[in-house]
Order: structure tokens, then C-alpha cells, then sequence
């Protein structure tokens, strides 16, 4: 038997087997496609996503809560940040993304700066106004006993306007987590891109967007729980009816 | 070259574009303020007498705060997405998707808005015999007009700030050169991004100086005092400010 | 007491955004050694992500370090990444080479001609061109069966037929002479643009945006009982359109041939056949391309 050694032999394309119906013709939702992928397309979205949203919102913190120390009982400062806080969240994000691109280049720092700043905008108003709303009797008893001003702050100021800046938080964290699907625009990461993907085929992908959204959307609610939970812990006498 | 030399490099080029191409960006402009005021009229049409009339009966808070959340927690691209499957692509499923984010901010407000209405005030009406349709409209609905104008006034700003995201799914407006590097070249993106800014800022703008206008003098300072007294706490979860 | 479990909780909180911020700044800017960082990047569509992640992992099969970035754009800017050092390999169209890169206005009239010609002028900028592919990925004017019917087209100069003709396509489409350009110079085709930034031209043919699209010939859609018809490109405007990847001179000097002999071999491998059936099991199967090009691989022993 004679093989012809040298015969040009094509590629070996390996049955990829079909999709199931489900997958192919679009239906509404397919867990065999979730099952499957969760390893490869949506968990590491997610972990992307978690990862992006913590960054903006710890630095976001911070920057808000050392302002707002430093500016609330100094109204001529606060007023003209809160203002300047109000104006910059009406920029649309992806406009502000692409603003940032000559000066931080299409990276993570860029989607960074932008959450960030969103995060501020919401988070200073109410780190001020928590300050703000400590009774005056509250400050007159400290004073009366003898208190500091570092120890009224730590003991008096701080505890009360905690609610009020938990409650903060969970706007923000809320909204950071929203927001940080459009950062897929710029980058391949996070929740957005599945969806930025699907969109692109050519019949949208139905699973793999109601897939991400939903993920986003009980991403955004265990945050809103977990800083629920850590304002019970840090603040037990608070009243269980205020949201 | 320097950062600041390529950045400053890269603005020129935008505002270039900017001057070159006004008319296009007019057109978008406009397109962009079409979809926003269809979605703005179509979430007050469908949600403001709703919150009016639970605001009056005292019920669904729930149902008003967690409309706020809601629109907070669900992105807007998931919206799009998610409604153009349903809806296919175009003028509908995007308005459609920011009327949605519109709704939060005007359910809220305009149950708050007339919740809020001293109790006393409304006693007072009941006593001297008005229906309870009359209370809501001769007593409530005047006095709730500060939160409503305000409610207003977030929701558009959101659906005007928001609607660029739309170009993805062929909703037009300034996101069509946004999205679209590769036709407009990234000075046309700048320019268009910048131009975005500036049409949010403006719509904010005129929106607050319209709500200023809207609001009786008097309940201004009344809200202001109130603002300042009571604590914060719930304010900074809803829409309210 | 409260204060101490605010007081721990702060400072904790202001750690882990000291941390965070520190971590961010990081980056990946680390480079070790002095052999540049093979950084392999791919255009914005899916069979693009199905090459990349192709080379990526017969690369790192053959022990080569990867950096990939997916999705970077269309030619326009992957050109511009590649040529501020952002990266230095990825897959490029031999036809857009000439034609969108270089902007020559037309394409030579052979494969091998278009190849050749997309080596020299690349090599004139210190990058290269490794072999190219036996598929081709052409342009492809596609309408709905129906529409088909309704005009009676059998080319693309029977489009004139319809009133109010309206043709979707990537943006780049709009500035190219292979693509919008050429079909209202060559065809004559009176025709408004509809660019198409985030959904595909499948879409938007399906809801009746537009009455033609501008499809690829590799389409998986395009198959056996496709509800679609192409419309034949007679004066062969589309070109020719290998896949030969782009690479930096300093790269290929870097790592010798073993970086060229790795890649070539996967090249070699990609018919159409081949191609079509990876592009159906992404898109149409909505299998992920980093398992496809992982089974395709494997199936040839490279991996």
C-alpha cells in the first residue's frame, strides 16, 4: 500500500459540537450557557468588576472623608466643593473617560480617576452634612465636660454622623458599581464587557446579558447589605426604622 | 513630549473639531435632547401622578424610596441591552431605558413632595369639608411643588447625562461620535465629549434656575430652615436634594 | 465602647485604600531582563479574538511570555497602539495593510501580490510580516432573502433599486476606498451610510435599519442555509485579505526564529473551512474563543 507522503493534508478541525437549541436560536435564558461559562467569561468579570469598584470607592473615601473633616466646619470651603461635586456628576462617563484619555491613556488608572471622582461627588455632600447635623446639644455637653476638640470629634461628632455617612456609602457604592459597567468601553473588564460583547453579535446574546446585568445588579445589593450590616455594628443605638 | 504637552496637544486638535464641524454637533445635540425629553415626558406622564396619589394615601414608601435605588443600582447599559433585546434597536428601547432611570428621581420626589405636607395643613382642609382629590390638588400639590421641581430637575439632568450611552444601540445624540473613534478619530471624540459635558452643564443650569422659578418664595426658605434643622439621615439615600 | 470600634474600623479602611491606591499605582510596568515583552493585541470583533487567543497560547506552549490586550479597535487604532510601542505583534488583513494603512487606493490583483506588497511597506517602518493564512476574510455585501426577492438583486448595482437605499457598516467603513468609498465610485451606488458602533450588521439588517450591510466572507450567519444572501463583488474591490501578523523587527530580533517558526505554524493551519467552523462555535454556538482556539490547537498538536 502506497502513502503518498508529502500529499498536503488540511488542518484536523475538531468537531467543536453544536451549541445546544437553546444557545442557537437565542431563547431568553439558558443556564447550560451560565453552567458553562461561568468559569471562563463571567466570574472573572465579576472578580474584575469587585476589584474595580473597591479601588474607586476605598480612594474615593478617603479623599472625601479627609475634605470633609478638614472643610466642614468651614462653610465658605464646603459650600463651593459641594457645588463643584453637584456639576461633575452631571458629566456623562463616558465622556469623562475619554476627557481622561490624553492624560492617563486608555488604562486602568483612567477608569480609576473617573469612578473616583463620581464616588467624591457623592460621598463629600454627605460626610458634610453627617458633620454638620450633630445636634448642638450634643457639642455643649462635650464642651462642658471638658472634651478636646480631637476627642469631640472622635467621641461626639464622628459616632453621630455616622448614619448619615454609611447612608452615603451605599449611594455611592451603588452607583460606583453601576457606573463601573461603562469601563468596559475603554477596557476589556468588569461586567460591562460581556455585555459589550453580546451586543456585538449578530443576534444580541440574550443569556449573556441578562447574565452580567443581573450580576451586576446583586453585586450592587450585597454591597448595599453588607454597609447595612457594618452600620448596625458600628452604630447600634441607631434607629432601626431609618433607611 | 511631556504629559502635559501631549494632553495639551490633544485638547487643540478636539476644540479644532469642534470649530470645524458645529453643525454636526448641533444635530446631535439636538438628537441627544430629543431622546432625553421623549424619556423625561414619558416617565412624568406614567410616574408622577403615581407618586402624587400614594404620596396622598400615605402608602407604598417603600415602593417610592426603593424607585430611587433601583434606578441607582441598574445600570443603564444592562437597560439598553436588556430592552433591546426585547424591543430591537433604535429611538424605542433607548427611550424607553433612560425613561426608566428617569422614573426613580420623580417617584421618590413626588411621594415625598406630598407626604410631607404638614399633617396639621391637611386636617385643617378635611375639616372644612374638601374631597380628598381636592385636598391633593388644591392643598398637597401646591406645597409639594419644591420636591417635585426637584425631582424633575435630577431625573433630567440623569436622562440628559446618561443618553450618550445610548448611541450603542442606534439611539443617536453626541454618543454617535463618542462611540465611534474610528470615524470621527479621537479628536472628533474629545470634541464630542467635551461638547457632552457642556450640554449636561447647561441642561443643569437652566434646570436649576427653572426650578428656582417654579418655587414659591416662601416654601424656598421654608425647605432651606427645614433643610438645616431636621437630620439628614434619609435625605442622602433618596433623591430628595 | 463605639469610638474604639470606629477608630479600628477607620483605620483599617484608610490602610486598605492606602494599599489599594499603592497596588493601582504599581501597574504592570515591570519589565525584567532586556528582551522587549512580547505584547500580542487584536482588533474588536470575534474572529480576531478567536487569531488572538490562536498565537497566545501556541506562544506560551512553546514557552514565550504573552501579554495580550483583546479588543483594542479597529485598524486605525491597533495601528496607532502598535506604532507607539503599545504593542508589537498582532494579526492584521494583508488587503487592509496595503489599502488602510498605507492608503493606496486600490489593492495589486493577486494573494500573493497583496502580501508582498503589505511586507515592503511595512518593513520600510521596522516591522514585518509573518506568512499569511490560506483563508481570506473579504467585505462581503450582504441583504436579507427577503429583500433579495423583493428587488430581484443579483449584484450590487442592482441596490439602486431600492428607494431610499441605506447601507450599516463598522464606522471605518465610511473613510475606506474598499468599503463605502469604492461601492459609490465602482458600483455607482447611491447610498446613505448608517454606521454601526455597537451592534452588528446582522442586526440591523434584521430590523430593517438598513436594507444591506457590510458583512465579512468568513461569517459564520453566511453558511450552509444562511437567510442571508452576498451579493458577488465582480470588480473585486473587497480584495484580498490573508491574515499575516504584524510584528516589530526589534521583536523578531529578539527572540530568533523560534517566535516566527510558532507562529507560522498556527498560520498555516487556518483554512476557511477552518476558520468558518471556529467562528461558528463562537458566535452562533457561543462557545468562549479562548476554548475553541484551545481545542483547535490541540486537534493539531500544538499544544
Amino acid at each position: 500500500m502506497i502513502v503518498a507522503a508529502g500529499a498536503p493534508a488540511g488542518p484536523i478541525v475538531p468537531n467543536f459540537g453544536s451549541g445546544n437549541r437553546c444557545v442557537v436560536e437565542n431563547h431568553t435564558f439558558c443556564w447550560s450557557w451560565v453552567n458553562a461559562h461561568w468559569g471562563d467569561t463571567l466570574q472573572p468579570a465579576l472578580s474584575q468588576h469587585v476589584e474595580l469598584s473597591a479601588i474607586a470607592i476605598g480612594i474615593g473615601f478617603v479623599i472625601a472623608f479627609t475634605t470633609g473633616l478638614l472643610t466642614y466646619r468651614r462653610r465658605w470651603m464646603s459650600r463651593p466643593l459641594e457645588g463643584f461635586s453637584a456639576l461633575l456628576y452631571t458629566i456623562p462617563s463616558l465622556a469623562l473617560f475619554q476627557i481622561l484619555v490624553p492624560f492617563t491613556g486608555i488604562t486602568t488608572t483612567t477608569v480609576e480617576v473617573a469612578l473616583v471622582a463620581y464616588t467624591l461627588v457623592m460621598l463629600f455632600p454627605n460626610i458634610v452634612a453627617g458633620l454638620n447635623s450633630v445636634p448642638a446639644d450634643a457639642l455643649d455637653v462635650a464642651r462642658a465636660m471638658g472634651f478636646t476638640r480631637r476627642q469631640t470629634l472622635l467621641s461626639v461628632e464622628l459616632p453621630l454622623a455616622l448614619p448619615t455617612i454609611v447612608a452615603g456609602l451605599r449611594v455611592a457604592v451603588v452607583s460606583t458599581v453601576s457606573l463601573a459597567t461603562i469601563a468596559a468601553f475603554l477596557l476589556p473588564k468588569g461586567l460591562g464587557y460581556p455585555i459589550f460583547l453580546a451586543l456585538k453579535e449578530p443576534s444580541p446574546f440574550r443569556t449573556e446579558i441578562y447574565a452580567a446585568g443581573a450580576l451586576t445588579v446583586a453585586l450592587a445589593l450585597v454591597a448595599d447589605l453588607l454597609l447595612v450590616a457594618l452600620r448596625r455594628f458600628l452604630v447600634p443605638w441607631a434607629r432601626r426604622g431609618a433607611v | 513630549m511631556t504629559l502635559a504637552a501631549i494632553s495639551m496637544h490633544d485638547f487643540l486638535d478636539a476644540f479644532r473639531f469642534i470649530g470645524s464641524n458645529w453643525n454636526l454637533l448641533l444635530d446631535k445635540a439636538a438628537q441627544q435632547l430629543e431622546l432625553a425629553g421623549a424619556a423625561l415626558g414619558l416617565a412624568i406622564v406614567l410616574v408622577l401622578p403615581l407618586g402624587l396619589v400614594l404620596g396622598h394615601l400615605r402608602r407604598g414608601s417603600t415602593l417610592a424610596i426603593a424607585a430611587s435605588i433601583a434606578g441607582r443600582a441598574l445600570p443603564v447599559l444592562v437597560l439598553i441591552a436588556a430592552l433591546l433585546t426585547v424591543f430591537g434597536i433604535g429611538f424605542v428601547n433607548n427611550m424607553i431605558a433612560l425613561a426608566v432611570l428617569a422614573s426613580g428621581p420623580i417617584l421618590t420626589n413626588s411621594y415625598e413632595g406630598v407626604a410631607r405636607v404638614e399633617p396639621r395643613v391637611v386636617d385643617a382642609a378635611r375639616a372644612s369639608g374638601m374631597t380628598g382629590a381636592g385636598v391633593l390638588r388644591q392643598i398637597e400639590l401646591p406645597l409639594a411643588i419644591p420636591l417635585l421641581a426637584t425631582g424633575v430637575r435630577i431625573a433630567a439632568v440623569t436622562v440628559v447625562a446618561t443618553a450618550p450611552i445610548a448611541a450603542i444601540a442606534g439611539g443617536g445624540g453626541l454618543g454617535d461620535i463618542i462611540v465611534n473613534q474610528a470615524g470621527y478619530g479621537f479628536d472628533g471624540v474629545l470634541g464630542a465629549s467635551l461638547c457632552a459635558m457642556a450640554l449636561s452643564l447647561i441642561a443643569y443650569g437652566l434646570l436649576s434656575a427653572l426650578e428656582r422659578a417654579v418655587t414659591p418664595v416662601g416654601l424656598r426658605r421654608l425647605a432651606e430652615l427645614e433643610k438645616g434643622n431636621r437630620r439628614q439621615e434619609a435625605v442622602s439615600v433618596t433623591a430628595i436634594t | 465602647m463605639t469610638f474604639a470600634r470606629v477608630k479600628t474600623f477607620a483605620v483599617g479602611a484608610i490602610v486598605l485604600a492606602g494599599l489599594a491606591a499603592g497596588l493601582t499605582g504599581c501597574g504592570s510596568s515591570g519589565s525584567s531582563g532586556n528582551k522587549p515583552k512580547i505584547v500580542l493585541g487584536t482588533k474588536n470583533f470575534s474572529e480576531e479574538y478567536i487569531l488572538g487567543q490562536l498565537y497566545k497560547q501556541a506562544l506560551e506552549a512553546k514557552g514565550f511570555t504573552v501579554s495580550y490586550k483583546e479588543n483594542i479597535g479597529s485598524t486605525e487604532i491597533i495601528t496607532a497602539a502598535l506604532n507607539s510601542g503599545k504593542i508589537n505583534l498582532y494579526p492584521e488583513y494583508t488587503g487592509e495593510i496595503v489599502q488602510d494603512v498605507f492608503h493606496h487606493a486600490s489593492t495589486p490583483a493577486t494573494e500573493a501580490a497583496t502580501y508582498q506588497l503589505g511586507k515592503k511597506l511595512e518593513q520600510q517602518k521596522g516591522y514585518t510580516l509573518f506568512n499569511r493564512t490560506p483563508f481570506s476574510d473579504t467585505n462581503a455585501v450582504v441583504v436579507t432573502k427577503a429583500t433579495a426577492t423583493r428587488y430581484k438583486l443579483k449584484q450590487i448595482a442592482d441596490l439602486n433599486r431600492i428607494p431610499g437605499l441605506k447601507l450599516g457598516g463598522l464606522p471605518e467603513c465610511a473613510t475606506r476606498f474598499n468599503c463605502l468609498i469604492g461601492l459609490r465610485k465602482e458600483y455607482g451606488l447611491k447610498v446613505k451610510f448608517v454606521p454601526l458602533a455597537g451592534i452588528s450588521s446582522y442586526t440591523a439588517l434584521d430590523a430593517g435599519t438598513v436594507q444591506t450591510a457590510i458583512g465579512f466572507s468568513t461569517d459564520p450567519v453566511l453558511g450552509p442555509n444562511s437567510k442571508y444572501v452576498v451579493l458577488p463583488d465582480s470588480k473585486h474591490l473587497f480584495g484580498f485579505q490573508n491574515i499575516a501578523p504584524i510584528v516589530s523587527q526589534k521583536l523578531v530580533k529578539a527572540y530568533g526564529s523560534k517566535l516566527g517558526d510558532t507562529i507560522n505554524s498556527v498560520s498555516a493551519l487556518l483554512t476557511t473551512p477552518a476558520m468558518i467552523a471556529m467562528n461558528k462555535a463562537v458566535s452562533v454556538d457561543k462557545q468562549s474563543p479562548q476554548a475553541v482556539a484551545q481545542a483547535f490547537l490541540k486537534a493539531n498538536g500544538l499544544l
